[in-house]
């Protein structure tokens, strides 16, 4: 099947090195510490972060830095078929598990000894890049509920079919059978901090899709940093300053 | 949720039994509703409601199944809720499951009716394609993104307003050479069947607390909830359903009381949410 076409336009309408349209928005669970719905395309999440609050189970208490909780949940209707269980089933367990290893390595733990820090991202429509968004969604999350980073987490995914790298997929391209490498940054300390693929790709190419899904998360940073500061005036604004 | 000090909770209670709540409001008052609806593009309806801080996105999904024996001339409606972990840390795992199936028992005695699928606010029959054979399945499905208190209501407008932006497709029936034989149906994606949702009934809970009731509670307020009816009500001021939620017992002569304010309540509320419902459709449109 023919993902690009002879005049360079993918499934839908893009050249391949396009992204597509993001959206953010800051504030979106009220109860929550800190929360953001990210939109890349049609893919929709929401992510809410609470913390950090005293642990709730004893045993897991760490004296010397917080600990880090993380929930990947997809609604009943976020895929085109009905999904019959939320969470619980393997890829949730494994998203996780990634995206909490990815948010501990940029939060400043040692700073809340004692305490937990809980981020639950749910899916509300899937349409390729869930893992990128629910991270960008998180590190949002985290950004409005004040908890100290070193850097923000910014995450994009790329692949490469029909002998073309293309950046950011959607479900079409990813189920493809081509390779998809997802890819997370920390944009100012420019280090790599998420890079998983899954299928196969000739290493001569690799670096290439990696460099084009870095590209992207640059570019996911950018936005991100603009709705932040918008954010940020929004807050003087009220506090009269 | 933070506990509240002995203080708050006096607070609250004083001021429901003063008629001015802790945001303004009277006993009676919802608070704004907002309604948005296509919020989903790939089912086949749905809706985001927002009533303060509550925020629920309810979906309703079509699919072609077969009626059950007992009624071969209705379709099957399934109303699944989920709670979020956004909304609660305490939904986390399986600890939103009692809610969900709690809330999800609740909207079906509500909206679907008793067993025999008699008195249902969906009009069933409409659903059948070919009697005996193929029906339509409508699977609703609820999520709760954040809570402050009144799920149900907020569910049940929800689940209203998914309804009405459901566009069931046309299906062609092929003439089929014996009657024995599974008919060759054709799924039309271009023209749609919009539901008749004028029979669907709004939810109403009165929560008690102390010796008066409050419509539209925030959590705050059913903290301090002695119990709380939810009654369904339709547009005719039908009672089609009642659910008591709480511990405390309650004399049947407060009870008769409460469902004729709910009554009194509902009207406000199925005009209002028409009408919320009919400019999101409106700003869907453009």
């Amino acid at each position: 099947m023919e993902y690009v076409s002879p005049e360079g336009l993918r499934l839908d309408g893009r050249r391949p090195m396009e992204m597509r349209q993001i959206r953010a928005e800051i504030g979106a669970v009220s109860r929550a510490d800190g929360s953001a719905i990210f939109e890349m395309g049609n893919t929709k999440v929401v992510a809410a972060v609470y913390g950090p609050r005293e642990v709730q189970n004893r045993s897991q208490q760490m004296s010397d830095q917080a600990l880090i909780r993380c929930e990947y949940s997809m609604a009943n209707f976020s895929t085109g078929d009905r999904k019959r269980k939320p969470k619980g089933d393997r890829r949730s367990t494994e998203i996780s598990l990634v995206i909490r290893q990815t948010m501990e390595a940029c939060i400043m733990t040692h700073l809340m000894p004692r305490s937990q820090i809980d981020i639950y991202v749910q899916v509300l429509q899937a349409d390729g890049g869930t893992r990128s968004a629910c991270i960008n969604a998180a590190t949002l999350a985290l950004a409005d509920a004040g908890i100290p980073m070193r850097d923000l987490v910014t995450s994009c995914s790329a692949g490469y079919l029909n002998s073309i790298p293309l950046l950011d997929l959607n479900y079409v391209e990813d189920s493809a059978g081509g390779p998809d490498v997802t890819v997370g940054i920390l944009p100012k300390l420019d280090k790599v901090t998420l890079l998983q693929m899954d299928s196969k790709l000739p290493i001569d190419i690799l670096e290439n899709v990696v460099q084009l899904a870095t590209e992207g998360c640059k570019a996911v940073a950018n936005y991100i940093r603009e709705i932040l500061l918008e954010n940020t005036k929004q807050l003087e604004y009220r506090r009269g300053v | 949720m933070v506990g509240l000090s002995l203080g708050e909770q006096h607070f609250i209670q004083g001021g429901i039994s003063q008629d001015l709540r802790c945001d303004g409001r009277k006993r009676l008052t919802f608070r704004p509703i907002h309604v948005e609806t296509g919020v989903i593009p790939q089912a086949n309806g749905s809706a985001r409601v927002r009533m303060g801080a509550t925020d629920v996105i309810a979906s309703v999904k079509a699919e072609l199944g077969k009626p059950s024996f007992l009624q071969p001339n209705k379709g099957k409606v399934s109303i699944h809720i989920d709670c979020s972990s956004t909304a609660e840390p305490a939904f986390e795992g399986r600890g939103g499951d009692e809610l969900s199936s709690e809330l999800s028992n609740a909207l079906q005695s509500c909206l679907l009716g008793g067993k025999s699928g008699e008195g249902a606010g969906i009009d069933l029959s409409s659903l059948i394609v070919i009697e005996g054979k193929i029906c339509w399945d409508l699977y609703i499905d609820g999520l709760v993104v954040s809570s402050d208190g009144n799920l149900l209501d907020a569910l049940g407008a929800a689940i209203k307003a998914a309804l009405s932006n459901t566009g069931i497709p046309r299906v062609q029936v092929a003439v089929g050479e014996s009657s024995d034989d599974q008919p060759e149906v054709d799924v039309s994606d271009e023209e749609f069947l919009q539901f008749d949702t004028s029979g669907i009934p709004v939810i109403v809970t009165l929560t008690k607390v102390g010796r008066h009731y409050i419509v539209d509670a925030t959590s705050e307020e059913e903290s301090q909830m002695s119990s709380a009816i939810s009654f369904s009500v339709n547009r005719q001021g039908h009672i089609c359903g009642i659910t008591k939620r709480g511990g405390a017992g309650m004399d049947p002569s407060i009870i008769l009381d409460m469902v004729s304010v709910a009554k009194h309540v509902s009207e406000q509320l199925i005009n209002k949410l028409d009408s919320e419902i009919a400019s999101a459709e409106a700003e869907d449109q453009e």
